[in-house]
């Protein structure tokens, strides 16, 4: 009975839009920091109906895990901040909690397949880097010796040797020329960075934390 | 000489009402690269809807926006740039430069280059190609990159501008002819802008032919010493022939945008009727709307701004013509006075008007296009309802409907779940009276 009535349920469909399934859960919960092998036995005794409904308090708990590992993914991909040397090393700095690091790095690498990438986690401490071949190294030393001892063995590149002047003021400028006062919209702005955003290292003192002057909090 | 920050604060500002999607662009895997995958490519279009940056406005803003130049032969009333006392230009290294670096800071995701016309529009064109090539063959960079074309522009600079870039759009501004002439005189309505719609989608559609037509007669080892060979050509004409990186065809199509209101008497339904035409005679990918904002020194200074609402109705009409397939003829029917659209949304409008007619819908009996008109049910969620309903599913209880997606908030009006429709203060109204008509409950 109980299984004839899973059978009917239509969140069973493929392609529903939520929640996860189980090997979405198993593939990307193992990268948050709380996990423990025992969730994934856990999860395996429960219907995917729901898990994906967010059914009992455990399945809320597995949802909201699987979140803050997707939304911390996407975030540190949207709003970290980068920059590139004459020698084709990229390189910045992010915050992460979870294990996401690799899926932030392979990113960045296929905009930039024949550069080496150095992203610095504040939270661990430790420098992620991905070769041009797509392997992916933790060292365990800050941001600016990696770069250095990466780019020492590798030639200057013309067309990153172009581009070798700061981009700060220019971004900033541009940002400013693009707003229009008329269609002013404070809460669909605030909707749009929401505040753990700014706690992102590339975000920090950047001009989109700012609306004419103020800083987002005080709207908040 | 002006500071690149210079021309990028007064150029940016002259282009901040043009209107364009973030990196709107379809081009995946799926269709065979002539030239193949160099690993010298810089960029991707894959994550689209990445933003990286936002306005205070809270617009998104992903793509590096200014006029290549604002010195402009024409005169249009509404037009920023008419007011803009400092006439700046781009040169092609310097926009590259420039792009490239915000592209390495991560703060942008591609190219929008629009103009003004710097002497005659093939001359302007020709400029702007050329800071296209370099990003691509200079820097090898691949990813998004939305021309906007000039009116006037020769076909040949037409064909060049679609072998570089994702997307194609060429500015309408106004539904017809007459309307045009009231805020652009100069500008030709047939001959500058129609005209250039319908070389684009023919130069793409031939585009598309010949390189389909060399991809499928060439064998497999065949075209990886072709694919080799174009590589070597690249930087000579070799490009020309098919699209820059060698995908068959311009992915993301050509769109247009309106400005809304400031042509005089100009209705939503004149501007509806172009889109539709645009969908069916030049396969236009979309249109895009911008609302009429009087700016101060310009001979439009003292006409009332278009609401922004409107622009918001015009973009779900928009969608209801190109993503639910309605007809010009179904819309027409909501339309008010003067043939503008009602306040609110046009989809509950429609259903209003159709439920009426047709009684509420049964999602275990309605079909698909029935299903499709109520609102809170999108393509998606009717595509589910059909697929669910093949698998021997009854819909009994609302939570069914909102498992598949079903916004019941909207949706619930027009339903019939179990036999049952939402209770409103019409119920109570008519308790007396059963045999009130459907159509009043609704």
């Amino acid at each position: 009975m109980k299984n004839s009535t899973i059978k009917k349920d239509p969140l069973e469909i493929i392609g529903r839009a939520k929640g996860h399934s189980y090997r979405e859960i198993i593939d990307k919960l193992p990268r948050h920091c709380k996990f423990s092998p025992y969730l994934i036995d856990q999860v395996k005794n429960i219907p995917e109906v729901i898990l994906r409904n967010s059914g009992t308090p455990f399945a809320k708990k597995i949802n909201r895990m699987m979140r803050e590992v997707t939304t911390e993914a996407y975030r540190a991909k949207q709003f970290t901040r980068t920059e590139i040397n004459n020698r084709g090393v990229l390189f910045g700095v992010v915050l992460l909690k979870h294990k996401v690091l690799d899926s932030v790095l392979n990113y960045f690498h296929e905009r930039w397949p024949q550069c080496i990438i150095c992203l610095y986690n504040e939270y661990s401490c430790k420098t992620g880097v991905i070769n041009e071949k797509g392997t992916i190294q933790e060292i365990d030393a800050p941001l600016k010796s990696v770069v250095e001892k990466v780019s020492k063995n590798r030639p200057v590149i013309p067309y990153f040797d172009d581009i070798q002047f700061s981009g700060k003021e220019i971004f900033e400028t541009l940002y400013k020329s693009q707003f229009i006062s008329e269609r002013e919209n404070k809460s669909y702005f605030k909707r749009m960075i929401p505040d753990k955003c700014f706690e992102l290292p590339g975000m920090r003192h950047g001009v989109e934390k700012r609306f004419r002057n103020k800083r987002i909090n005080e709207f908040l | 000489m002006p500071s690149v920050l210079e021309k990028i604060r007064v150029l940016g500002e002259n282009s901040k009402y043009d209107i364009c999607a973030s990196t709107a662009s379809s081009r995946t895997d799926k269709y065979p690269k002539l030239f193949g995958d160099s690993k010298n490519w810089i960029g991707t279009t894959a994550s689209a809807g990445i933003c990286h940056s936002y306005t205070p406005d809270g617009r998104c803003m992903s793509l590096f926006k200014t006029l290549y130049t604002n010195k402009c032969i024409y005169n249009c009333k509404y037009c920023f740039s008419h007011n803009c006392k400092k006439k700046l230009s781009f040169t092609p290294e310097e926009y590259a430069r420039t792009f490239m670096k915000l592209y390495s800071m991560n703060v942008v995701e591609g190219v929008f280059i629009s103009s003004g016309v710097c002497g005659s529009a093939d001359d302007t064109t020709e400029e702007m190609l050329e800071a296209i090539k370099l990003l691509r063959f200079k820097y090898n960079f691949q990813g998004y990159v939305h021309f906007k074309c000039l009116p006037g522009v020769s076909q040949y600079l037409l064909k060049e501008a679609i072998s570089l870039s994702d997307r194609i759009s060429i500015n309408t501004e106004a539904s017809t002819k007459d309307y045009l002439a009231e805020i652009a005189e100069q500008k030709d309505f047939k001959n500058d802008i129609i005209m250039r719609q319908r070389w684009l989608k023919e130069i793409r559609i031939k585009h598309n032919d010949e390189t389909l037509k060399v991809i499928k007669d060439l064998k497999q080892d065949a075209q990886l010493k072709y694919q080799e060979k174009m590589i070597k050509d690249r930087r000579n004409n070799g490009y020309k022939k098919f699209r820059w990186d060698g995908a068959p065809i311009l992915n993301s199509g050509q769109t247009t945008q309106f400005v809304v209101g400031a042509a005089e008497n100009e209705s939503d339904y004149d501007l509806l009727k172009r889109i539709d035409w645009g969908y069916k005679e030049v396969d236009l990918r979309r249109a895009y709307f911008s609302s009429f904002i009087p700016i101060e020194g310009t001979p439009l200074a003292c006409k009332q701004a278009a609401p922004l609402a409107r622009e918001h109705r015009l973009y779900q009409s928009d969608w209801l013509l190109r993503i639910y397939h309605y007809k010009l003829k179904d819309l027409k029917e909501i339309l008010i006075e003067d043939d503008n659209l009602p306040i609110g949304d046009p989809k509950i409008h429609l259903a209003r008007l159709y439920f009426k007619d047709h009684g509420l819908v049964d999602p275990n009996q309605a079909s698909y296009s029935d299903l499709l008109r109520v609102p809170g049910i999108g393509p998606i969620s009717a595509k589910r309802i059909i697929n669910l309903r093949s698998k021997k599913f009854k819909f009994r209880r609302r939570q069914d409907l909102k498992s598949v997606g079903v916004v019941l908030k909207r949706a619930e009006p027009y339903l019939l779940i179990n036999g049952k429709n939402q209770t409103t203060l019409q119920n109570f109204i008519y308790q007396d009276n059963n045999s009130a008509p459907q159509e009043e409950m609704i």
